[in-house]
């Protein structure tokens, strides 16, 4: 019996993108099986956050074909939040105006347990209460994010993807500014999110830490797929990050 | 002392209902990043929707409601047919649009109704109480209050309780970003011309019957006093709206009460370049320059 396909939660087959006469993807195939982390490195450049941006809706792919739960789908970003797909932007997209708490609301749907007769609106803040109180900055609630330290809104900013308690959480750089200690507590979030996640990231040590599978993309195009161990024996990809050999 | 308490008054009431169509204004602002100038338009055309429901049926409240759903239902016309459409790669585009549609709905309106004034009742009598012999308020004046207090209120709450409005103003900050977090960024905005129409059909129907009669451009007037009232609280800001109404209000009633009328209108003009030269941002922009 072949499990093969239904157990792969989201997958991508031979998905190209081109921007004008770029190809910024190229031919590229990924599987992302439920609950495992699957992270995508590379070069800049290589068209790691045009993949995400595939994944969201927000770019069309020129070919190829995307799967959720084993049947063909067509992303848009508003329908993403209702499919349990949650993702978190380069850097901090935060609303400025809005405060941390209602921030990390938006994106809150505001789950309710069997009889729990809470309001929607107060089970999204509960919700994302809980989120901020899980990455450790519920005490900067009721403040504006603009005033905030980095680090800081990078943390409401992953609060804001597990408030909405996605099952496939995406994460494009979420190490981007951070010190060693701030990014091993990350890895243990990551760890412990207990979601499927897919990781685009730069920082090698978190990456390899963290996967249990990973993709390596140069110029678009894949060329290696595997476990961390395979992937840093791979002569491919070192050569890809440090040039071809002299 | 009396001309004065009475002039305070009047000026209140007569801000209030530039603060409830300033409100109108900031929403649509805050939304889209366009000032409508066909709101003063559109409000008149809810007016006449009014009066001809008051005239068919006797009942002017019948002819309010048709007013306030009328303004809802012009709302979402005027954004996903025309307004969607409107490219804003520069800010004249909108601006421009905006005075095409004031162009539109007054020459139907002229088409349909005639050009002439037409009177318009009002619910409650206007003749004022007096308080120790001096004339304070109408009952007419007491229903103005209550009306803009109600919107004031229930749109606080629909912003900062709900999720709707919550949704609406991530929507109006970063489109993108609230698309991802699942916000229907474009239904938001359909909502927000709604509501800012209907906002502002009731600031016709509030203001129509006063003193400036039924007529297509009914409204000119009051839009200017309303958009200074909105440009004084800083365009970004429903309490800047409200409390920039009240201030424009006074200064009508004040100069126009010790003056004379016909200078008021240079008084409105006279403070809008004044906070554009001196304070762009709004009286309330202390926190502006630091989001952009």
């Amino acid at each position: 019996m072949s499990t093969e396909n239904t157990a792969h939660e989201l997958a991508l087959d031979h998905m190209t993108v081109r921007f004008g006469g770029l190809t910024a993807l190229d031919d590229v195939s990924l599987r992302v099986p439920s609950g495992r982390i699957v992270g995508v490195i590379g070069p800049n450049g290589a068209g790691k956050t045009t993949l995400f941006n595939v994944i969201c809706g927000f770019v069309t792919p020129a070919a190829g074909e995307i799967t959720l739960d084993g049947r063909a789908w067509r992303p848009r970003p508003h329908q993403l939040n209702r499919l349990g797909i949650a993702r978190t932007l380069q850097g901090v997209g935060q609303f400025g105006g809005l405060t941390v708490l209602e921030n990390v609301q938006v994106g809150a749907r505001g789950h309710r347990s069997k009889g729990e007769k809470a309001s929607r609106e107060r089970q999204s803040e509960k919700d994302a209460l809980e989120a901020l109180d899980k990455c450790g900055v519920a005490d900067y609630a009721h403040r504006l994010p603009g005033a905030l330290p980095y680090a800081t809104r990078k943390r409401v900013e992953l609060a804001r993807a597990l408030a909405s308690r996605p099952r496939i959480l995406m994460l494009d750089e979420p190490a981007g500014g951070l010190d060693p200690e701030e990014i091993r507590w990350l890895a243990e979030l990551i760890k412990g999110a207990g979601t499927t996640v897919l990781l685009v990231e730069h920082h090698m040590d978190l990456v390899m830490s963290v996967c249990d599978e990973i993709l390596v993309l140069d110029f678009g195009k894949p060329i290696a797929l595997g476990t961390p161990a395979e992937i840093s024996a791979d002569d491919k990809v070192t050569e890809a990050y440090l040039g071809a050999a002299a | 002392m009396d001309r004065f308490v009475y002039l305070t008054f009047d000026g209140l009431s007569r801000g209030a209902v530039y603060a409830a169509f300033a409100l109108a204004l900031v929403l649509i602002w805050r939304a889209a990043r366009i000032v409508n100038f066909a709101q003063g338009a559109m409000a008149v055309a809810a007016v006449y929707v009014a009066y001809s429901v008051t005239d068919a049926t006797g009942s002017y409240w019948l002819g309010f409601v048709a007013a306030i759903v009328f303004g809802l239902l012009l709302g979402v016309a005027v954004e996903k047919t025309v307004m969607r459409f409107v490219d804003h790669s520069s800010p004249l585009n909108g601006v421009v649009v905006a005075l095409g549609l004031v162009l539109i709905v007054q020459g139907v309106l002229g088409i349909l109704f005639g050009n002439e004034y037409r009177p318009i009742e009002t619910p409650f009598r206007r003749d004022a109480f007096e308080v120790g012999g001096i004339a304070l308020l109408s009952r007419y004046d007491v229903f103005v209050f209550a009306a803009v207090g109600a919107v004031v209120v229930a749109l606080t709450l629909l912003f900062t309780r709900t999720a709707v409005g919550l949704r609406m103003r991530a929507a109006a900050f970063a489109p993108d970003v609230s698309r991802l977090l699942g916000v229907p960024v474009g239904g938001m905005l359909t909502l927000g011309w709604a509501l800012a129409a209907a906002v502002g059909s009731l600031a016709g129907m509030l203001v129509v019957p006063t003193e400036l009669g039924l007529h297509p451009t009914a409204m000119d007037v009051v839009f200017v006093s309303a958009f200074t009232a909105a440009v004084v609280g800083g365009l970004d800001s429903p309490i800047g709206a409200v409390t920039g109404g009240l201030v424009v209000g006074l200064l009508l009633s004040y100069v126009s009460g010790y003056l004379g009328a016909t200078v008021a209108p240079m008084a409105v003009l006279f403070l809008l370049v004044a906070v554009l030269l001196g304070r762009p941002g709004g009286l309330f922009s202390h926190s502006k320059a630091r989001l952009a």
